[in-house]
């Protein structure tokens, strides 16, 4: 045991909640994307805390799953800005009104 | 504190202050290679929680594929007036309210974590790598294939929004 475990969640905690802020905040449609991408590890480094603590590798496995779907999201997600950009060029989304009524 | 306790600290540091100023920097290009920071402490920290297989992944798959990729569509877009813009949206006060209390309640309720329970099964240690390969092909090979599916069905995805389609009248 380096640290315990819950150093590990804290660290977890601190990594989300900036990835929440950069979600929320952020007016750049890629940094928008770039915070989820920011959050995903912050789960990963809780899955893989209790992997450890837990002696079990049961975690690392669910954290390679959270690798792939973070890998689908950024592909699914960077396709949406490169057509949205076709039709508008810049990453903003304020700008992105077409579908609001 | 010894030497691992004190790198611990240290990647947990580093990569919060990446984590910070990814999501503050003005430049696009400078937040991404934040984030590359933040990737390579944060595969540090699961090679000194002994998931070496996690860290190699984490270099190769997010540092190496996932982050060139949002680099090429930063670069590939024409984004002259990112920088005179606001970064910002009116509401980010509420925002970093939101973050905040996330974060406090994580942290409170990380207190409630239980002791240390070994629950894998008895045995030699079959060592990190071993151990997931294992749990990989073993009890998780079904959700192992439905993800390579959901992959798929993000490749075909993809590049179904993002082809040019013919104009239609």
């Amino acid at each position: 045991m380096i640290v315990p475990a819950g150093t590990v969640l804290g660290l977890s905690a601190v990594l989300f909640g900036i990835g929440v802020f950069g979600f929320l905040a952020r007016r750049n449609i890629i940094l928008m994307l770039v915070s989820v991408e920011v959050m995903l590890n912050a789960v990963n480094v809780s899955l893989v805390g209790f992997s450890h603590h837990l002696g079990d590798a049961r975690g690392q496995v669910l954290a390679l799953f959270v690798i792939a779907v973070a890998a689908a999201e950024a592909g699914v997600g960077l396709g949406l800005v490169i057509a949205l950009n076709r039709n508008k060029p810049g990453a903003a989304v304020a700008d992105l009104t077409e579908l609001k009524w | 504190m010894n030497f691992l306790t004190a790198t611990f600290y240290y990647m947990a540091a580093a990569s919060i202050v990446s984590a910070l100023l990814a999501v503050t920097r003005r430049n696009p290009v400078h937040s991404m290679l934040w984030v590359l920071a933040l990737f390579m402490h944060v595969a540090g920290i699961f090679l000194l929680l002994a998931a070496e297989f996690l860290a190699a992944v984490q270099v190769i798959v997010y540092a190496g594929a996932i982050l060139i990729f949002y680099l090429f569509v930063v670069m590939l877009l024409d984004l002259p007036d990112e920088e005179a813009r606001p970064r910002f949206g009116n509401h980010w006060p509420f925002a970093a309210a939101v973050g905040l209390s996330f974060a406090a309640l994580a942290w409170v309720a990380r207190i409630e974590t239980p002791g240390h329970t070994r629950l894998a099964a008895e045995g030699a240690p079959l060592g990190s790598l071993a151990e997931v390969g294992m749990a990989l092909f073993g009890p998780f090979a079904l959700p192992f294939e439905i993800a390579s599916l959901v992959l798929l069905a993000a490749i075909v995805g993809a590049v179904v929004i993002a082809r040019r389609r013919p104009v239609q009248s």
